[in-house]
């Protein structure tokens, strides 16, 4: 049961990065009315209103490089959180920036997974 | 009480706890509670303490730079997503870190913590 769940938080992860990097418009698919994203301190709520800040960042191509992955179940109902940190290199920029994501997904009715919940913070200094 | 003062109060209990005396985070957890501690994964209050109170340093000091919360979904649990900085007694140069935390309402009204994540932020 637990290595179900961090197989299905890795096959997560590097499914959404990869999304991110290659196709970034495709990541509402993983995003639902409900869901909510905390980006820098900044609070989104719903697919529409996440996809557009997410497309909208002040940067076109970017590459994330994953360090580190924890899964755990979460209480709720075949939930899962995941924590992530890596570093994100954007194009032209010299250095990566670090960061750190939590993840909070939800199973759907179809048997994939949904992000409910997302927080992400770049690690500076 | 409102979401971002609940997180805030909770994590400054739960650091302030920590580095003052640190086997009083045992009811702050129970035995369904997860903590994976820089990819060590350990369940139960008991066991959860026994690795914290036995971590290779004394005194420390956690000073907090972030805190983000959520609500978690339907059964009223709040996720907690914290950076900040450990230092050591002894140490010169203080340990940035990142946790995040999922609370759980207890029936008497306060939180426990469910599922617990601690990764050293390094540079």
């Amino acid at each position: 049961m637990e290595e179900q769940v961090e197989m299905v938080g890795r096959a997560f992860v590097e499914h959404y990065y990869h999304l991110f990097d290659t196709q970034r418009s495709s990541l509402s698919s993983l995003y639902h009315q409900s869901s909510m994203l905390t980006f820098e301190g900044q609070r989104l709520q719903g697919v529409d209103h996440i996809c557009f800040k997410l497309n909208h960042l002040p940067f076109d191509k970017c590459h994330h490089l994953i360090s580190t992955i924890d899964t755990q179940p979460s209480s709720s109902a075949g939930g899962i959180v995941v924590f992530v940190s890596g570093s994100l290199r954007l194009a032209g920029e010299e250095h990566p920036l670090r960061f750190s994501q939590m993840f909070h997904l939800m199973p759907t009715l179809q048997g994939s997974f949904y992000v409910q919940n997302d927080i992400f913070r770049l690690n500076y200094g | 009480m409102d979401p971002d003062a609940l997180s805030k109060a909770f994590v400054e209990h739960y650091y302030t706890t920590f580095d003052t005396n640190r086997a009083g985070l045992a009811n702050l957890y129970q035995e369904t509670s997860m903590l994976t501690f820089e990819g060590q994964k350990i369940q139960g209050s008991q066991n959860i303490v026994n690795k914290l109170t036995s971590l290779p340093f004394q005194q420390c000091k956690h000073s907090i730079t972030t805190v983000d919360c959520q609500p978690s979904g339907p059964a009223g649990g709040m996720l907690v997503f914290v950076s900040g900085n450990l230092q050591l007694a002894g140490e010169q140069h203080a340990l940035k870190f990142s946790q995040m935390f999922h609370l759980m309402p207890t029936p008497q009204g306060s939180f426990y913590v469910y599922n617990d994540i601690f990764r050293l932020n390094y540079a």
